[in-house]
């Protein structure tokens, strides 16, 4: 995903320059190909994430789109009065770059983890949110940021290597991706755990339940035509996300299906709202969070026995 | 100290801007007054005499950037905007009253003149660093002027940008800093001492100049030789009154949160002839 990301901001910036990068000391084995390209328009501000986006406001104030990049925790909690008022507030052309999002920094502890990002950016007006799922997603998204005119928070996991998408996706910002469809159930889920979600549906499937899986990689403005039709159509909905089942995108589509007053099963399936004391790999990280695929089917079937 | 003679015309500006903050001040039943006291002349001299800006095209791209990074003084800053035909002087009436776009504190939100939300202490600076950062990529003029408070130089995002702005050589960037001596809670050597502050920038990479900043010839002495060091940014630290013009409200931090009083307003009368 990374990668995927690197790759379309370095064609970016060939076209644009006036595409600024701004790392608050990150990116070690990440930007150095980058910045022997562009070493103008890169630059690393240090371990500064409250001025860096202040600085890129001044910056962006002054006809510049600038990419910030720090791990995803940093960039967001660190600095989000910053982002509040000099990016949101403001309406500047600063993308936020979170990196190693979820559990990505799995042996680094709370410290580390970012669970409570999206909930915090979603609270802010002008911004808007990408979480891809796959390398397609981060391609699009990055172009996506760099088309949006105004603040973005772009989320972006270490791992996420694994390819969903077939080819380059070209839809319009704010619009789910339906990745198989089923008329029992809709799985929504954005980010890292695309490809579980995929495996999960794929397991259901074998047990003769014909799930409906949609990528959201867009978390605001949020898809909500398709939340809306899917509650009408499967009247079954589960979000899955390596994030809070606060304030992410379970809690954007409870609010949806809250609002709609249709008579819905739904179940978000993200992480538990209490802290994470363990390391480990984050496949265990998550499955420590009941977010492995035995325990989500199993949530999954006792939801729809109660329907 | 040097004499002010030659600048009696902004002396009386001076006077006349504080009644005009005045009389928005007891308006609104607002606060801050003596934050806005302290940085009147240092404003009207940039305003007057410093800054390249032109109040017909508030967005020249060429412009001289002014950012009033203690946004609580803003009632000065929109008293000489206004003054300077930046906006109607009628607008000044609805200062912080029902449905105003003057807030109380800089706010960015299309009042010609206001470069930049502040009122949050820290953002002024670094945002001031990014504007004069770009203006030296794209080899542009601009000069990129910020005025800190005393007290918001406890704060750690301010002391991230005096790091950057040392590192980049910013000799474009001015940092002034309304040295009044008090914040919100008290004395600022007693709630944490800034001392010694000229010292701390110079060790940051910063050239620094000290003046009273109620002194037209010192201010006018000081950017008379900016930059002052090349590939340096500037720092003028102001020796400040809060409250400054009005002999009840000086060196008083009551009047950072409280509206004068009718006693207060009969003293402004006499002092500030009106």
């Amino acid at each position: 995903m990374r990668f995927s990301f690197l790759k379309t901001l370095t064609s970016l910036m060939r076209k644009d320059d006036s595409i600024l990068v701004l790392t608050a000391d990150m990116g070690y084995g990440v930007f150095e190909e980058l910045e022997k390209e562009f070493p103008k328009r890169f630059l690393n501000t240090g371990i500064t994430e409250q001025s860096t986006v202040s600085m890129a406001a001044g910056l962006a104030l002054s006809g510049y789109k600038v990419f910030f990049y720090a791990q995803a925790p940093f960039a967001t909690m660190r600095c989000f009065e910053q982002i509040r008022l000099d990016a949101a507030y403001n309406h500047t052309n600063i993308k936020i770059i979170g990196t190693a999002s979820g559990f990505s920094s799995n042996q680094l502890g709370t410290s580390h983890f970012s669970v409570e990002d999206i909930a915090l950016m979603r609270l802010l007006p002008n911004l808007t949110i990408f979480t891809p799922g796959d390398p397609f997603e981060a391609e699009w998204a990055t172009k996506m940021a760099y088309k949006t005119n105004g603040p973005v928070y772009l989320r972006l996991s270490k791992s996420g290597s694994a390819v969903i998408h077939k080819q380059s996706i070209s839809i319009p910002i704010g619009k789910g991706i339906k990745i198989c469809d089923g008329n029992q159930l809709t799985i929504f889920v954005s980010g890292n755990l695309l490809p579980m979600a995929q495996n999960i549906v794929s397991s259901l499937n074998k047990k003769n339940i014909q799930a409906c899986l949609i990528s959201m990689p867009t978390i605001k403005p949020l898809d909500k035509e398709i939340i809306v039709s899917e509650a009408k159509r499967t009247k079954t909905i589960f979000t899955l996300e390596d994030h809070s089942i606060i304030g992410g995108l379970g809690s954007a589509v409870a609010e949806v299906l809250a609002e709609l007053g249709e008579k819905v099963n739904f179940l978000r399936l993200g992480v538990p709202d209490k802290f994470t004391h363990i390391v480990g790999s984050e496949k265990h990280l998550l499955a420590s969070n009941g977010l492995s695929e035995k325990k989500i089917i199993k949530n999954i079937l006792n939801k729809l026995s109660q329907k | 100290m040097s004499k002010d003679s030659s600048y009696t015309s902004l002396i009386v500006q001076a006077k006349g801007i504080r009644k005009t903050i005045l009389s928005m001040i007891v308006k609104a039943h607002a606060s801050h007054i003596g934050s806005a006291y302290s940085i009147v002349e240092i404003l009207l001299y940039l305003y007057n005499e410093e800054l390249k800006i032109n109040p017909k095209n508030p967005l020249d791209p060429g412009r001289d950037r002014f950012i009033l990074s203690k946004g609580w003084g803003v009632s000065a800053l929109y008293a000489i905007l206004a003054e300077k035909g930046f906006f109607k002087k009628e607008l000044l009436d609805s200062y912080c009253l029902n449905g105003s776009k003057l807030v109380g504190t800089a706010t960015r939100n299309g009042i010609p003149g206001i470069e930049a939300t502040t009122g949050s202490i820290g953002h002024g600076l670094p945002i001031g660093v990014g504007i004069a950062l770009a203006g030296k990529i794209q080899q542009k003029n601009y000069r990129v002027f910020v005025l800190v408070g005393d007290g918001e130089c406890n704060e750690g995002s301010t002391w991230e940008a005096i790091l950057q702005a040392g590192q980049y050589k910013l000799d474009n960037l001015v940092i002034i800093v309304d040295y009044n001596k008090w914040q919100a809670y008290g004395r600022i050597k007693d709630v944490l001492n800034l001392e010694p502050f000229a010292k701390k920038w110079r060790s940051f990479n910063w050239s620094v100049k000290v003046i009273n900043g109620h002194n037209f010839n010192e201010i006018s002495q000081a950017c008379s030789s900016i930059p002052f060091k090349k590939n340096q940014p500037n720092v003028i630290i102001a020796h400040t009154i809060k409250g400054k013009g009005i002999s009840a409200l000086e060196d008083d931090n009551e009047w950072h949160y409280r509206t004068p009083t009718d006693e207060i307003i009969k003293i402004a009368e006499k002092e500030l002839n009106i």
